[in-house]
Formats: C-alpha cells, structure tokens, sequence
C-alpha cells in the first residue's frame, strides 16, 4: 500500500538541496512518546513523521480536498502534542493520534455548511498498471488515463454521497487495509457495528457506482 | 461473510483506485517540519470547547450522534428534561421549610421575617453607616435610642453584638498629608 508506507523509507524523497536525513534508528514508540510527553520536540517529529501519510490519506478520503486534508492533519498532530499528557497509554499512540483526526474531521465536516469543491490528489504512475483497475478499464478505451481519471472522480463523488461514519468505514478498512478491530478501537464502538456499517456502505457504493461495477 | 466478500469484490477493487491518489511530490518532506513549527510558535490548533468535550467525554459524543439521527429519540429525550425540570419546580414548592427547635419557636423563617418587618415599620433595610460602626466618635456620639432602633432593623442587629467599648482616647482621623 502506497499511503501506508513508513515515513523513514521516504528519505530518498527528499529533494537534493535539503539537507541529508539519516536514518532513524529503531526506536521503540513508547520511548518516543515518553520524551515527546517531557516536550522533546525531536522525538514527536519522529512520530508525526511515522503517521504523516496514515493520517493525511484518512483524512483526504474523507473530505476529498487537499487543503482541507492539509489543514485538518497538522492540526490533528498538534492537538495530539498538546493533549499528550491525558494519553494514558492504553491504546497505542497510532489508534490515539487516529482518533483524534477522525473526530477533528468529523466536527469538520459537520460544520461545513455545503459541500466544498473536490480538490483530488493526481493519481500516481502505478494506478495505469494495476491490474485489478486495469480489469475494471474496458480494454476498447483508447486512452485509459482519461478512464481512470474519470473513474476516480466518481468514486469520489459517490464516497461523499455516504454519511460520514460509514465513509470513515470505508476508507479505514477497503482503501487503508485496517482491521475491524482496529476501526472500532478508533471509532469507539464495537465490532459488529463496524461490521454492519461496512455491508451497509458497500451496498450504498455498489449502488451508486452501479454502472462501473458488476 | 466469504458471499458478501465476492459480492463486493469487484467494488474493492474499484475502491483500490483511491490508494493511487499521491499528494504532490515533496509534500510529505516538509509536513512533520511545519507541525514543529506550529508547536513552537504556540498554535493550539483551533478547536471550540464543545469539541474538546466530546473528546474527554465519548460517551457524550455518542449520546449526541444518536439524539441527531434519531429525532423520536430526540423528542423523548427533551420531554423527560421538562418532566424532570417540572417535577423539580412542583416538588420544591410542595416541601415545608420551617424546621422548628426544640422551644417550638421558628428559627430559620423568622430571622427573615423579622428583617422584613423591622425594615418596613421602622427604616429601609439599608444599614446606615453608623450603624456598623461599633467604635468612633459616631458612635458614642448616636443616641442610645436610635441605636437601639438602628441594630434592630440591621442584620447585625440579630447577630450578638461584640461588646465593643469606646476607645479610652478618640481616634484622630487619618492625616494624609504628606509632612511639612
């Protein structure tokens, strides 16, 4: 998964004029969060950097704004640095900085009065070869990154068509690959809710998406 | 669940298409610095004191999701708010609040009643200054029958009075001039 991968292995990402980031040693989550409690703002940069891309991607799927997913991601991590001392560890911080956005984009989206402009991130270059889009694309398309294009658009569209908990379902668990448990953990409920707002929301998608699924 | 898995697969694979949506290059090189630089320069990340309630207290949260979808719920939970509110205003009408002592003689109604009357028949219930003086010259120097009169329509007049006696020598008033 692209969204998912650790902040440490994207390193080579960085432009050659910065200065080169070595790097971090294997240091154990705790540890980081005890020194990021004491106001070590080194070691909860190491963290904002573990959870950057996991906390922006749930975020951005679920307003389908870039500037919006922007905004609402720093001020996740910077909520989470400030309420650090009620984190009483028994969750793990990852669940904890995951609940805090989800709620943060929840009240968001409520308090938008209308929906704002869709503001989509550009697909990367693998999308075109991948093979389970690459199946869903009819082979007849003359240039099939106009159909993806399109195709990603109304995927967007009808995701925003859900209610917010059962977009957040989605998102967490089709688009970000995390377990029930781990959703209910961060949703605050129980499994078989989860279990229940997925059905529901994939029956709402399949429905609105009729055209492009089977 | 494996019937449900197939029947949404070809879905899941459509939703794959969401995991190729990239921010632009280079965005994620920056993100951690600038939170960091938000932390430093003392941003609290904006949030309103509702929110931060509904993150000490989920339960409250979930209390609120559930009376937002459900309006019936909703409407009971507002009618047992009056009932309760209603019960509150005929209960403490209803309830007797004159303990008596022992003697049988009021104690707590009485003390305002007398207030109450001394106020009306003798002077308004405001506590003039003298009264409240216990040492002075305008002390010794009211007559004995208006101070009388004075303590008993005063609060303090309820209160045992200190046996405060005049001063052996008068006080001077305070010189707030500044020396020679």
């Amino acid at each position: 998964m692209i969204m998912t991968e650790p902040a440490s292995r994207k390193t080579s990402h960085a432009p050659d004029d910065a200065p080169a980031r070595t790097e971090p040693a294997p240091t154990e989550e705790a540890d980081l969060v005890k020194r990021a409690r004491r106001g070590d703002l080194g070691a909860y940069d190491e963290l904002v950097r573990r959870y950057q891309e996991r906390i922006y991607a749930t975020i951005y799927h679920m307003t389908a704004n870039h500037e919006d997913a922007n905004d609402l991601a720093q001020e996740a991590f910077i909520k989470a640095f400030h309420a650090l001392k009620s984190f009483k560890g028994g969750s793990s911080f990852y669940t904890w900085v995951y609940r805090i956005a989800v709620n943060k984009t929840i009240n968001f989206l409520k308090q938008r009065k209308h929906k704002a402009a869709m503001s989509l991130d550009d697909l990367d270059f693998n999308a075109e070869h991948d093979p389970d889009l690459v199946a869903l694309i009819s082979e007849k398309t003359p240039r099939r990154e106009v159909g993806l294009t399109e195709l990603q658009e109304k995927l967007n569209v009808a995701l925003q068509r859900l209610s917010e908990p059962h977009r957040l379902v989605v998102t967490l668990h089709d688009v970000q690959g995390l377990s029930h448990e781990e959703i209910a953990k961060i949703m605050d409920c129980n499994i078989g809710t989860v279990r229940s707002r997925l059905f529901y929301a994939r029956q709402q998608l399949q429905a609105y998406l009729s055209d492009y699924v089977k | 669940m494996s019937q449900d898995s197939q029947d949404f697969e070809s879905l899941r694979r459509l939703l794959a298409l969401k995991r190729h949506e990239q921010p632009p290059p280079g965005y994620f090189n920056d993100f951690s610095s600038q939170v960091i630089a938000r932390i430093k320069a003392g941003d609290q990340a904006e949030e309103n004191p509702l929110e931060r309630l509904f993150w000490e207290a989920p339960w409250l949260q979930r209390l609120w999701a559930a009376l937002e979808t459900k309006p019936v719920m909703a409407g009971a939970f507002g009618a047992a708010v009056c009932a309760l509110l209603i019960g509150g205003v005929v209960y403490s009408g209803g309830v007797d609040v004159q303990p008596r002592d022992v003697a049988g003689t009021d104690t707590t109604i009485t003390l305002p009643m007398q207030i109450a009357n001394a106020s009306v028949a003798t002077e308004p219930l405001l506590v003039t200054p003298a009264a409240l003086s216990f040492s002075g010259p305008e002390a010794s120097a009211l007559p004995e029958s208006m101070a009388a009169e004075s303590s008993a329509a005063s609060i303090f007049g309820l209160v045992p009075r200190p046996s405060a006696q005049p001063a052996s020598a008068p006080l001077s008033p305070l010189r707030l001039s500044g020396g020679n």
